[in-house]
C-alpha cells in the first residue's frame, strides 16, 4: 500500500479517537487530524493550507448563518403559526394534494438557489408546525422536510451540481430541465406521500383546530408574511433580471428580510434572536470549517488523488458500487465538493452514455450526502427546525428513501441512453 | 477569571497569532515575479491604456510591446489566463526574455488575468511558488489561480450567465476569464478584463491571436489546438507539420454553442483567426497526489502514471512524467510553426522572430537555461 493509505488511516484513527475519547467538537476533531494527517505525511504544520481550506465555505457559512436568523425572526413574529394555521385550515381534507403541494413547497427554495439548507430552513421551517400539528411525528416531519429539500436542490431550473460537473467537462447548462425533473419530482411525491400520508389521511380538524396557535393575521395583517414576501420576490427577481444591481447574494436578501420583519407581528429583540440563531448554527458552522481544512490536507498530502484513482479504476459493476457508496460518503462534507471532486471523473469513466443523464443520476446520488453524517447538513437542520435533538433518528427514518433514491440515480445511470431519447429535446 | 473565560481568551489569542502569520502568507502572494524582455522591447503599457474601466484595479496587468520598424503583422500572445497552469505563463515569459524581431510586431500579456495571480484556490493545495535554476542563480515564479481572486469580485451568483449569449453555467465560473469574452465595460472585473483585452485586439489592429492554456491528461481537450474556424486552415498545416516531426496533437474546432471562450469570441466578434493551446499538466485534474513546487517542474505523479495504465487518461503519460520543459517547448514550437505557416501565406503581414528557445535544446538544459539570470 502507498503512502497516502497510510496517510488516510492515520487521519481517521485520529479523527475518531478525537471524536469518541477527545470528546472535541467534529469541526475541532477535522482539524486536529487534519495537523496529524499533514505531520505525517511530512509537510509540517502547513499554516497557510490550513486557514486557506476553510475558506472554500466561508460562502456557505454566512448563508446559513443569515438563513437562521431569518427562520428564528419569522418564528418569533408568528408568520410561523400563521402559515401551519392556514395550511390545516384550507387543505387538510385533501391529504394527497395537500402532501404534494407542502412538498413543492419545501423544494421550491432549492429549486432556485440549488442548496438544501435553503429549503430546510426556509420553506421547510414554515411547513414544519403545520405537519407536526396535523398529527405526523417530529422524526417523520423532519424526514420529509430533509427528502424533499435534497430533491429540491436537484430539481431544476437550479442545479448547482450538475454545473460543477459541467464545468469539469466543458458541458454547457443545456437541456438538463427534464432530466432533472425527472429525477426529482416522482421520487420527492413518493418520498413524502409514503412518510406521511397514514398520518394525515383521516385527521380530527376540530381537535387540531383547538390547539392551533391564535391567528397574528387578524392582529397584524398581511404585514406578517412580509419578510417571507421579499424572500420571495427577490429570490424571483435575481433569476428573471439577473444582473450586477439584482445579484445581492444570499446572505444579504436573507438579511433585508430580517430588518423588514421589524413590527411585522410579535415584538421581539433583535439582538437575542441573532444571539440565538447563530448558537445554533455555530456546531455547523465548525464541521464546514473543519471539514474545509480536512479536504485541503487531503489534496496536499495526495489523498483525495489515491482515494479517486482507486475508486475509478473498479471494474464495472464494481465502478457502480463505488458510485453509490463512494459519492454520498464524500459528499458528506457537501455534495458540491463530491461532484467537483468525484462526479468529472465517474462522468468520464461512464463516456458513450448520455452525459445529461449521467450527470443527473450523478447528482441525485451525490445530493445524499447532504444527508450524510457528520456534515448531513439536510439533516442536522431538519432536526432544528422540528425541535429533534438527535439528528440521527431522522437519518435513521430517511436511511430506505435514500436506498431507493441512491438505486434510482444508478437506474438513470444504466438506462442513460435509453432515457436520453424521451428527457432530451 | 473562570476556567471558561480565560479559556476563551487562549483561544482568541491563539487565532490573532495564527490569523497573523496566515495573512502574512496569503498578502506574499501579491507581490509579483519580475521579468526581463529582450532588447526587441518597445513599450510596455499597462492593459488599462486600452480600456480606463480597470485601471487602478488589480485587473490590470503589463502588456509587453515587441516592435520592428519592418512592418509586418501584429500578433497577440496571452500567458496566464489560468494562472495555476505554469507552462501557460513561463512559455510567455521564455518568448519575452529571448525573442528578437525582424518585421511586425509581438504583443505579449504574462498575466492576463493578474487578479488570478494574487491567490491560490482553497482545498487544491498548490504552491504558492515554484523555482527554476538559471545560469547564475534561482528565480520564482507565481503559482496562481484558475480565477479573479474573490477579493477583487465577490459574491459570486449561484448561476453564472454569460453575457450576451445568457449560457448558464456555475457560479463559479463566473471568475473565470475564459468564459468571460466578449465582455462589457459596466460588468464584473473579469468582464472588464476580457473587455480591455477585446479593445486591445482592436485599437493595435492585431492579425492573429494565441491563448495559452494547459489542462489535466485526463480531460478530453489536451494536447490540443484548439481553433477558431478563420484559423482552421493555418492551424490543420501546423498540426500536419507538427506531426511530421513526430509532434502528437489534437486539432479541434472550438465548439459553437459552448460561449465565452477566448478563440471563439475573439474570431466570431473580431474576426480574427484564434487559437487556444493546451498541454497536460499533472498537478491539475483529479488524479494527482502529493502537491509541491518541484512537481510544477517535474511534471511527474505516480498516480497519473497509475491512471495511464488503466486508460483513465486522454493522453499517453510516461514514466518520467510531462515535465514543465516539455509541455513550454511544445507550445513554443507550436508558436513558432504557426509564425511560419502565417508568413507563408501573409508575406505583406509577416511576422519575423528569431531566438525562440528551440524544443529539443530546452529539453536538454531546462526551461532555467532560457531566462534571464535576473538579480
Ligand atoms: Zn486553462
Amino acid at each position: 500500500m502507498p503512502l497516502e493509505f497510510y496517510v488516510l488511516l492515520v487521519m481517521l484513527t485520529s479523527f475518531a479517537l478525537a471524536v469518541f475519547l477527545g470528546k472535541f467538537p467534529i469541526g475541532v476533531s477535522l482539524a486536529l487530524s487534519s495537523i496529524i494527517g499533514a505531520l505525517v505525511a511530512g509537510f509540517g504544520f502547513p499554516l497557510r493550507h490550513l486557514v486557506e481550506g476553510t475558506f472554500a465555505y466561508l460562502d456557505p457559512i454566512l448563508i446559513i448563518t443569515s438563513a437562521m436568523i431569518f427562520m428564528e425572526i419569522i418564528k418569533e413574529t408568528g408568520a410561523l403559526g400563521e402559515i401551519s394555521r392556514l395550511i390545516i385550515i384550507y387543505l387538510h381534507n385533501r391529504p394527497f394534494w395537500m402532501l404534494s403541494l407542502i412538498t413543492l413547497f419545501i423544494m421550491f427554495p432549492g429549486m432556485i438557489t440549488g442548496l438544501s439548507t435553503a429549503a430546510v430552513l426556509t420553506t421547510g421551517a414554515i411547513v414544519a408546525p403545520a405537519l407536526m400539528r396535523l398529527g405526523i411525528p417530529r422524526v417523520q416531519t423532519g424526514s420529509i422536510i430533509a427528502m424533499a429539500a435534497l430533491f429540491g436542490m436537484i430539481a431544476p431550473p437550479i442545479n448547482v451540481p450538475v454545473m460543477i460537473i459541467g464545468g469539469g467537462v466543458d458541458m454547457p447548462y443545456i437541456g438538463f430541465e427534464l432530466p432533472l425533473l425527472f429525477a426529482s419530482l416522482p421520487l420527492a411525491i413518493i418520498t413524502t406521500t409514503s412518510i406521511g400520508y397514514r398520518y394525515v389521511k383521516s385527521v380530527n380538524i376540530e381537535k387540531i383546530k383547538k390547539d392551533l396557535p391564535e391567528s397574528q393575521i387578524d392582529k397584524h395583517g398581511f404585514r406578517l408574511f412580509l419578510p417571507i414576501l421579499i424572500l420571495i420576490i427577490f429570490m424571483l427577481v435575481t433569476r428573471l433580471i439577473p444582473g450586477k444591481y439584482t445579484a445581492l447574494g444570499m446572505p444579504l436578501i436573507f438579511a433585508i428580510c430580517c430588518l423588514s420583519a421589524f413590527k411585522s407581528g410579535k415584538a421581539f429583540n433583535y439582538y437575542k434572536v441573532t444571539k440565538r440563531a447563530i448558537k445554533n448554527a455555530m456546531p455547523v458552522m465548525g464541521i464546514l470549517v473543519g471539514i474545509g481544512i480536512f479536504i485541503q490536507i487531503m489534496t496536499l498530502t495526495g489523498v483525495r488523488g489515491f482515494l479517486i484513482v482507486k475508486t475509478v479504476q473498479l471494474p464495472s459493476f464494481w465502478l457502480y458500487v463505488g458510485i453509490v457508496v463512494s459519492l454520498p460518503i464524500f459528499g458528506a462534507i457537501s455534495s458540491y465538493g463530491a461532484s467537483y471532486v468525484l462526479g468529472v471523473p465517474f462522468l468520464l469513466a461512464l463516456l458513450g452514455k448520455s452525459e445529461i443523464i449521467v450527470a443527473s443520476g450523478l447528482t441525485l446520488i451525490a445530493s445524499l450526502g447532504d444527508l450524510m453524517p457528520p456534515t448531513a447538513l439536510a439533516g442536522i437542520f431538519a432536526a432544528q427546525v422540528v425541535g429533534e435533538s438527535n439528528y440521527f433518528r431522522i437519518l435513521k427514518n430517511c436511511l430506505p428513501y435514500a436506498a431507493i433514491t441512491a438505486l434510482y440515480g444508478i437506474g438513470m445511470i444504466l438506462l442513460a441512453n435509453v432515457l436520453a431519447k424521451f428527457l432530451i429535446l | 477569571m473562570n476556567h471558561h473565560k480565560s479559556l476563551a481568551i487562549f483561544i482568541l489569542l491563539l487565532s490573532l497569532i495564527l490569523s497573523y502569520f496566515s495573512a502574512r502568507s496569503f498578502l506574499s502572494m501579491r507581490e509579483n515575479e519580475k521579468y526581463y524582455p529582450s532588447e526587441s522591447n518597445t513599450k510596455i503599457k499597462p492593459l488599462s491604456d486600452y480600456f480606463e474601466g480597470i485601471k487602478n484595479t488589480r485587473g490590470d496587468t503589463p502588456v509587453y510591446l515587441f516592435e520592428n520598424e519592418q512592418p509586418g503583422g501584429t500578433i497577440l500572445i496571452l500567458g496566464g489566463t489560468h494562472p495555476d497552469e505554469p507552462a501557460s505563463n513561463i512559455t510567455t515569459v521564455c518568448l519575452m526574455e529571448n525573442l528578437k524581431i525582424s518585421s511586425g510586431r509581438v504583443i505579449i500579456i504574462p498575466r492576463a488575468n493578474n487578479s488570478g495571480f494574487t491567490h491560490s484556490d482553497p482545498q487544491e493545495g498548490n504552491p504558492q511558488r515554484f523555482y527554476f535554476k538559471t545560469k547564475s542563480g534561482e528565480r520564482w515564479f507565481r503559482y496562481g489561480s484558475r480565477s479573479t481572486n474573490p477579493i477583487d469580485q465577490w459574491p459570486d451568483p449561484e448561476v453564472y450567465r454569460h453575457y450576451p449569449s445568457g449560457q448558464k453555467l456555475s457560479g463559479a465560473e463566473t471568475r473565470n476569464l475564459n468564459r468571460a469574452y466578449p465582455g462589457r465595460p459596466d460588468g464584473s472585473l473579469t468582464e472588464k478584463i476580457t473587455y480591455a483585452i477585446m479593445q486591445l485586439i482592436k485599437d493595435e489592429a492585431v492579425d492573429l491571436a494565441i491563448d495559452i492554456h494547459e489542462a489535466s491528461p485526463e480531460y478530453p481537450v489536451v494536447n490540443a489546438i484548439v481553433t477558431h474556424p478563420l484559423a482552421f486552415d493555418l492551424t490543420g498545416e501546423v498540426v500536419l507539420y507538427l506531426q511530421m516531426e513526430d509532434f502528437e496533437f489534437n486539432l479541434e474546432q472550438s465548439p459553437e454553442n459552448f460561449r465565452g471562450l477566448s478563440h471563439r469570441e475573439w474570431g466570431d466578434h473580431l474576426q480574427i483567426p484564434a487559437i487556444l493551446m493546451e498541454t497536460a499538466c499533472a498537478m491539475h485534474g483529479r488524479y494527482h497526489g502529493s502537491k509541491n513546487a518541484d512537481k510544477a517542474i517535474t511534471g511527474l505523479d505516480r498516480f497519473y502514471i497509475e491512471a495511464d495504465k488503466h486508460e483513465l487518461l486522454s493522453v499517453p503519460y510516461p514514466e518520467n512524467g510531462i515535465p514543465l520543459k516539455e509541455r513550454v517547448g511544445r507550445h513554443l514550437k507550436t508558436i513558432q510553426k504557426i509564425l511560419e505557416i502565417w508568413n507563408n501565406y501573409n508575406p505583406e503581414k509577416s511576422i519575423v522572430v528569431e531566438n525562440i528557445p528551440d524544443f529539443f535544446e530546452m529539453q536538454e538544459k531546462g526551461v532555467g537555461a532560457f531566462l534571464v539570470s535576473g538579480e
